[in-house]
Order: C-alpha cells, then structure tokens, then sequence
C-alpha cells in the first residue's frame, strides 16, 4: 500500500491484567504521514490531471471522472437537461452499439458502468475487475465520445423520470428538501430549482447533443485510477482515450454562479398528515475558498461538540438520550468551495414534542454562542477529528479521490498537511468566536413537515408550544402540483 | 492477502475468468472455553482494525407481548456498565429498581386501562388524556427519581471514551435472526475495543430504559408510520408469514413497546447474550497471537451458559393465494412473494441466479417491463434467505396508466418464461461473470468484510462467505428451471397491489 504507516503495534508489554477504567489502558504510537501528493498527481499532453493510485491487493480497478460542468449551464426553460443528458449518456447507447447491446455488453463484462449530471459536477465511473479492463475502458469511453442518445431509450427516460416527479409530495423528507432548498436560495437559483414537466418537454435529442459536445469534454475533466494498475500503462492508455476528442472546445465557465435571494428568517411549515413532524431549521454560511483560514478547524470542533458527533455531542445527548424525542437528531455545518453552505440542526419528533425538540435546539445554539465550551468536549472533539484523520488514506481509491477533490474545487494538496496541526491549535476561545462569527439567531430559517394541528400546541405536559418559538408566527407554505410545482388549489 | 491466478480467456469463450480460482478470505478462527467463537482477518496494508460481534438473536426469538425487544436491546446495550455511564454505582442502581417498582405499578394501571378499552370506555390505552390521575402521580415520582439519577449520571460515556479513542461508525443493527455491533478503531487501540465490549456484555445496566423506549417509538414512527408505505409493508408481512414468527415486526408492535418490564429484558439478555450465542470478528491490522490473547483475558471473564433455544415453529406450507390491496400516498406498484428457502439451502443458488437473469438493465424484467411494453418505472426480484425461511420476490412500479394488476400479469408471464423456455448459455453466463466479479469486490475493504462474516455467521456459517460463487457457479439452467418451478408456484403467491390514494392530495 502507498499511504506511510509507521504501526510500532502490539505485542510491546501488553500488561496481563485487566485495568478498572478503559483510561488506564496504555497504547503504541500510530505514526501516520500524509502520503506525498506528488506521487500521485499525473498529467496528461492535453493537460488533464490524472491521479493514480495503484493497489493490486485485488484484481479491481476503479476510473473516475469528474467535470467541471452542470445543471448551472442550462437553459432555464429546459431545467433537467444537465442530468438528462448523464442518464442518458448511460441508457442511450453508442454510435456503435444500439442501447440494448451496450447493456448486455458492460453487464456481460460484469463492469459497473456509470454516468450523472449534477448541479456544479457530472461525472461518470467505470469499476471492473483485472481480466477485462481493456475492453471495458473500450466502451466506457466508446459511451464518453461516442454517445448515441437514443431517442427511444430517451422517451423511456422521461416516461421514468415523470413516474419520479408523481411521488414528489410522498415521503415528508422529499417535501422538506425541496422547501429547504427555496427558502434558502429561491425556487430559480441552479442548485435549488426543479425540473417540472413543462421543461421536461421542452427538452429534445438534440439539446442532450449539444450539452454532451459542449460540455463532456476533457478540458473540464479530474481523472482518478485507483486499484489494480501499473501507473505508466493506464496513463499511455487513458491518453490515448482522451485526446484527440471530437469537436472544439473551452473549458466550462467556472465556478457557478452565486445566489441572489435573502432568506427570511422565520417559522415555515408544509402540511401533511403524519404522526410525526420531520425538521430542519438552520441558515446559510458563507461559500468557503480559504483554506488556510484557521476558523474552519474551529468550526468543525464547534459543530463537533454542538450536534456533530452522536451522543457525544449536545443536541442529540439532549434531545435523543435525555428526552427521547428523536431517534436522530443532530447538527451539521457544510462547507461549499463552490456556493454558500448551510449549519442545520435536524431532527424528526412526534408532532407534539416538535415544539420542545425546538426550543432545546435553539437553547444549544444559544449556549455555544455565550459560555465557552469546557475542556473535556474540546479535547474530546480534537481527538476525534485527529485520530479518524489516517482513516480518510486508508485505501488507494480514497488517496486518489482526496487529491482529485482537491483539484476539482482549486485547493493546494498542501491542506492534509497542516491539517492535523490546525486542528490542535484551536482554543475554547477560538470556538467561541466562531459560533458567534458563523451562527446567526436572527437568521435561522425553521421548517416543518407534519400534522399542524397537534404540532401547533406543543405536548401534553405543557413543556413548549409552536407559540413560544419564533415569535408564535408560522408561515403555511401550500403544498405543490407534483410536476407543475405550482400552488394546489 | 495472495492474488489469484487468472487466466484471462478471450470474451468469445464467455466466461470473464477461467474460473479456475474464485475469490476466497483467509480467515484465522478461534474458540474460547465459555464457547464464544472469533474470525481474524489481518489486513496489514490498513490503519485500522474493523471490530465486531454477532448476537445469534432477532425478533424471530421472540413471542408475542416481547415483539420489538431484540431490536430494543440493541438500543439498551449503549447504556453503560456498573462501571461506565455513573459516578455512583450504588445509588444508581437502587434507582434502576426503585423505578422497576413504580414501573409495576404503572403496569398494573395500565393493565385496568386495557379493561376499559375492550370495554370501549376509552380509546388508545396508552393516550396521555387518558391517564387516570393515580398514574399521573407515579410518573411524577418515576420523573423524580430519573431526575436525581441523572446527577449521577455520565451520559453516554460508552460512545464518549470511543469517540475520543478516534473510534469510527459505532453502531449496531437488528434484523429478524441477528443483532451486530460494530466499530472502527485505530489500530493501536484494539485492547480498546476488548475491553468495552466484553465490559458491556459482562455487566450491563440497563439504565434510562424507559426514556429509550420513547427513541424506539420514534424510530418506528419515523421509519413505519410517517413513510408512505411503512405500515402496509408490516400488514404484508403478517399476511405472507402464516405461522412464523417472521410475521411480526422487528421494531414490534406499539403495544408491547409500551409494556416490557425490566425483569424480561434482564431473562432475554442472560437466554441470547450467552457467549455461546456470539460471536465476534476482527478485520484488519493487528497481531492474530496477541488478539488471540486478548479475547481469552477479556471475553474469558464471561461465564459459560446453556444453549440459546432454537425456534421451533415451521411455516406453515401455504395453502391459498393471499392478496392485500393498499391506498397510499405512493406509486402503484406490486409486490409478489413466494416461499422460498432458508439461508445455505442447497436450491438457495439457483434461486440467486433466477434472480440474476430477472435483474439489471439487460435483465428480463428490465426489458419486458420498462422496455419493452412499457409498464413500468422501476422493477425487481430477490431471494431473501434468513436463517429460518426464505422469501422471493417479484416488484415492479407503474408507468403511466399501467394498473397493479397489469404489472402482477407481466410478472407471471415472466415467471412462466423461464419454467416453460429455455435460457440461452449466454444469458446465464453473464449472471455467473457477474458473480466472479461480486466474489472480489465483497473482499476490499475491512469494514465490509466485517459485516459479511458477522452476518454469515449469525445465519449459520461465515464459511458461507468463501463457497457461495463456487456453488453459484455450478449451478445448471436446469437446476434454475427446477427451482422457479418448485418455488414460485403462481398459486401459492402472496400479492400486495399498492394504488395511489385516491384523489385529493389533502391540503
């Protein structure tokens, strides 16, 4: 294996007796080096990078591709057309092999053959074992340059793709999602928007064509190689692959664009009639590019310690072990290179303690923003985020993606390394000044999903009630026609 | 771990290996006195140690009036030990009995509560307006006494020292035959992991017992009642299984959830908890002689016990088809069940590789149902062996007008094609490719490999893990006609047919 362990493990003097406390256990060292970026990092003669990361543990090997491309690029009448065009990169066949024949081929070689559009990255993914790597590179790529968009098999995707857009209101969790993501950054904004059935009509063989040309290009490619390969042939092979492409192109304009809309803050709630209220309340932090900026560290011991880490950390010791209003609760702080991203605290309560899982959210917010954190949760939080670092190298398909992630969104690989140090540098101090730097009071978005009329009163005991929270004022969001999005009468 | 040779044979003669050499683990095993049984795997290329153990226990080992404990069990083992989780052991305990007694007695009321229901002098036994006063007043003691027990407490300490140890994925989970917990520990701490787990089976408390039957019901309520089709998937299940105790659920029925004493956790802990009941693995970087050592110094301490009992009741064999018809917030869609055959039967694989020719993109649902005719979004077909019985099943979602009933008719008539047709050679090569190529991939990664062997094990035999792409590969399309014949005899299925509630997505 690459990565440099240095294990003085076991077998040292292990003591023969059993100590009273786990914290009596004694243990070696476990030396960990973060591997050397440059021993991975490949380029090809039309400069796409190449990460390897060769393992020949098993006879498997994993491509993937990255690019830098979306559903940003799109047409804003034709919303889909990015990811149409990935699925249908994979269902359409080749200019070679009708759709039929290029399924039966890639599952008659057993290789799982992949490809997506996704709102700031598409990518497409080919794993397979030793023996029939030639041919199954021959007709991943055969599909990334010669795809032949079928225009039946496309039919059947939009056929498919409206059977998806029915169940939109289904699950309480789908219906949560999408009003999140618009009262955050707006029903028109890329990431946030939804294909309705008008655009997907709108949308013709031709469009996917375009976008493929246009887009699926090498210019906008990270390449990773992970598993059974020697470095120097795959790069031969893939830069045969990837030059030469059909057609003319430039790079993809990069990044995304950045949202307009200013959340309001406040109560939403989306009807429906279930016995438990499925939440997130939160708001959204700024879109990260600094890498360097010691805050980030702080931050992930902040959230670490706020709602991060199980039952280790507040929210979910309080709201789950302490009350048993939840079976999940917790926190989390998205980091985004590419737009803003969010804190959110989630949770799903029977509708009637909603209210006090609330208010208790709320107080751990509050707290982490006014008292300092105390030394154990700090030094607990630290280990932790140290510790479980190594485990992010452990196998060569994870040291390829790490550096090929870094060169997709811009970042020096030099970040892993002072990672670690970073992180032991962050004080109870430094904590506190970012939660009050990151987390707003003011601005946090609340929505629920559930039954309003048991929500609303809050429980039994009389604990909390919807009255008591965000100044007792709620805004009903209607529900949404499934495939217009528009207002249900 | 020794690469295999392979042969790399030209695609024209089919097969993607000469097959000659199948995937395979070397597993090092060893047993303690008290009966408990471990499976090593050293992984020197990884900085890690994947860790784990099975409890030979599900819900199938229960009864009614316990349904759910297994699963709540799993909860209840995160609780701490006499000597993790308080900072008074003495007092802590008489609190855990003191609020037993209290328990008793809410027990009691609850029992004249159940009178009054089959009266029909009240509705939900267990509704908070219908607690009559005397209970009221015994929750406000029982509230007490957790108040006071919670100074005392050190919250959740088992998932803390984890936690600061740089341990990763503390978890468990509960099916109908099995219950797993499973951690990732840095590995220079394997002693760690030696010391929790054996601490926590040598000398549980089951503290905040009652609290935590509250997180079980919102588990259920998250997983079954607020999803669209939670409930009837339970209805169905107690409708396909006759007399089984698969017919339950692994959550369990709310009911029982509010009613379990203390006393009948503490008898199912010492039943299936036994170390001959467990076993445990490990995966990853570590010395086999000093792991051995270790589990002989830590999980020695657990005192030998008698055999878990067996389950002795049999499905019945069916007799009748059987149809439920649901109205949900969901898509139409079906689902057909058959009875099939238990974990490690000998027809098992051929039933695997039936299930491999109906599944895919190039797979025979696929292409007669989305395809071809345009029936449907979304198809497939499992066997689910467990360890008593077995199941498979045939589902498909609806595209456009196609009704449940024109699914269920498109997936007997495929059904019908394999008994009646023959299966061209390389149609059933491809599912065998694809199994080669599953025996490799199920081998990277630790983790993984931990679950599988803990799983199999649990079933029956981890040694399962290293025969079933041999044995899948032997099998005939004779043997796959056979089975689909003996198995999915159209007259004994189980149908689900699911419509879109009627109209009206309620405001």
């Amino acid at each position: 294996m690459n990565a440099g362990w240095a294990l003085s493990v076991l077998l040292s003097a292990a003591p023969q007796s059993i100590p009273t406390r786990p914290e009596e256990l004694r243990f070696d060292e476990l030396r960990f080096d973060v591997p050397d970026p440059a021993r991975y990092r490949h380029e090809l003669p039309n400069g796409v990078a190449v990460y390897v990361a060769p393992d020949s543990t098993f006879p498997l090997i994993s491509i993937r591709i990255q690019l830098r491309q979306g559903s940003y690029l799109e047409p804003e009448h034709k919303v889909g057309l990015a990811g149409l065009t990935g699925s249908l990169l994979r269902s359409g066949g080749t200019e070679r092999l009708d759709p039929a024949a290029f399924d039966e081929e890639a599952e008659f070689l057993a290789a799982g053959i992949s490809a997506f559009g996704g709102d700031s990255r598409a990518g497409a993914n080919l794993d397979c074992i030793t023996p029939v790597l030639d041919q199954s590179m021959d007709l991943f790529f055969e599909m990334l340059r010669h795809p032949r968009f079928d225009e039946a098999r496309l039919t059947v995707e939009k056929e498919n793709v409206l059977e998806a857009m029915r169940q939109r209101n289904d699950e309480p969790g789908d219906i949560l999602a999408r009003e999140w993501d618009w009262l955050l950054e707006g029903e028109k904004f890329y990431r946030s928007r939804r294909m309705t059935k008008d655009h997907m009509d709108a949308i013709a063989r031709g469009d996917l064509v375009v976008f493929h040309e246009k887009y699926w290009r090498p210019e906008n490619m990270v390449v990773t190689v992970s598993g059974d390969v020697d470095p120097a042939k795959i790069l031969v092979k893939l830069d045969t692959y990837l030059s030469n492409w059909p057609g003319e192109g430039a790079p993809a304009d990069w990044p995304p664009p950045q949202p307009t809309l200013e959340p309001r803050p406040g109560a939403y709630h989306v009807e429906k009639d279930i016995p438990q209220g499925t939440v997130v309340l939160g708001h959204s932090v700024p879109r990260w590019s600094d890498w360097d900026n010691p805050e980030r560290a702080a931050l992930q011991i902040m959230n670490h310690i706020l709602g991060g880490s199980g039952f280790t950390s507040r929210i979910t010791k309080r709201i789950r072990s302490d009350e048993g209003l939840a079976y999940d609760a917790g926190s989390s702080l998205g980091f985004d290179a590419l737009g803003p991203g969010s804190f959110t605290v989630s949770f799903q309560s029977k509708n009637d303690t909603v209210a006090l899982a609330t208010e208790i959210a709320l107080e751990e917010i509050e707290r982490i923003r006014t008292e300092p954190a105390g030394d154990e949760e700090i030094a607990i939080a630290k280990a932790s985020l140290i510790e479980t670092f190594p485990r992010r190298f452990e196998s060569a398909a994870q040291i390829a993606g790490i550096y090929a992630g870094d060169a997709f969104i811009g970042r020096s690989h030099d970040y892993w390394k002072s990672w670690r140090d970073q992180v032991r540098a962050v004080t109870a101090d430094d904590v506190l000044r970012v939660a009050r730097k990151y987390l707003r009071p003011d601005a946090i978005v609340f929505l629920v999903v559930g039954k309003w009329e048991e929500i609303a009163p809050g429980d039994a005991n009389g604990r909390a009630s919807m009255k008591d929270l965000f100044g007792g004022e709620v805004t009903h969001l209607p529900l949404r026609d499934p495939l217009t999005l528009k207002v249900l009468p | 771990m020794k690469r295999a040779g392979f042969g790399i044979l030209s695609l024209l003669i089919c097969a993607i290996t000469d097959g000659s050499e199948v995937a395979k683990v070397p597993v090092e095993t060893f047993e303690l006195s008290n009966g408990m049984k471990f499976l090593a795997v050293v992984r020197p290329e990884l900085a890690t140690v994947s860790a784990g153990w099975v409890a030979r226990v599900g819900s199938a080992n229960e009864r009614p009036g316990i349904t759910g404990m297994s699963h709540f069990f799993e909860h209840m083992m995160f609780k701490g030990s006499r000597t993790l989780g308080t900072r008074n052991i003495e007092r802590d305990l008489q609190i855990v009995e003191e609020q037993e007694r209290l328990q008793d007695q809410m027990r009691a009321v609850y029992r004249e509560q159940r009178e009054r229901y089959r009266l029909g002098e009240i509705g939900d036994p267990f509704a908070d307006d219908a607690r009559p006063p005397e209970l009221v007043e015994l929750q406000r003691r029982f509230d007490a006494l957790t108040e006071e027990q919670r100074e005392l407490m050190v919250k959740d300490e088992y998932d803390r020292i984890y936690t600061a140890a740089g341990a990763s994925g503390l978890n468990a989970f509960t099916s109908e035959d099995v219950t797993v917990y499973f951690l990732t520990v840095p590995a220079n701490k394997l002693e760690l992991w030696f010391w929790m787990e054996s601490d926590r089976l040598l000398s549980p408390v089951f503290r905040e017992f009652y609290s935590e039957r509250d997180v079980v019901h919102e588990e259920r309520r998250l997983r079954t009642e607020s999803t669209p089709t939670g409930e009837f998937d339970e209805v169905f299940d107690a409708m396909f299984w006759q007399s089984h105790p698969y017919s339950w659920p692994v959550v369990g029925w709310p009911s029982d959830l509010r009613s379990y004493s203390l006393a009948q956790a503490r008898e199912y802990f010492e039943t299936y908890y036994a170390p001959g009941n467990l076993t445990a693995a490990l995966v990853g970087n570590f010395d086999l002689e000093e792991a051995r050592a270790l589990a002989e110094r830590y999980f020695g301490r657990l005192p030998a016990k008698e055999p878990a009992p067996d389950v002795v009741t049999l499905e019945m064999d069916p007799r009748a088809e059987k149809r439920m018809v649901a109205e949900c917030d969901c898509q139409p869609q079906v689902e057909l069940r058959y009875h099939s055959v238990p974990f490690r039967h000998r027809d098992s694989y051929a039933l695997e590789v039936l299930a491999g020719l109906l599944n895919g993109r190039s797979g025979r649902l696929y292409k007669s149902l989305v395809l071809e005719r345009g029936l449907a979004a979304d198809v497939a077909a499992s066997q689910d062996s467990r360890k008593y019985a077995g199941a498979f099943s045939l589902y498909a979602e609806a595209r456009g007008g196609a009704s449940p009933e024109d699914l269920e008719r498109a997936l007997l008539e495929e059904v019908r094609r394999i008994v009646d047709e023959p299966i061209p050679e390389r149609e059933l090569q491809k599912v065998k490719n694809q199994i080669t190529a599953s025996a490799y991939r199920q081998l990277s990664g630790g983790f993984h490999l931990l679950l599988q062997l803990l799983l199999y094990d649990g079933l029956g035999d981890w040694e399962y893990l290293n025969h079933w792409a041999e044995t899948t590969l032997a099998v005939t399309d004779s043997d796959v006609k056979r089975a689909a014949e003996r198995y999915l005899d159209p007259e004994e299925r189980t149908v689900g047919l699911y419509y879109r509630e009627r109209e009206g997505v309620k405001p």
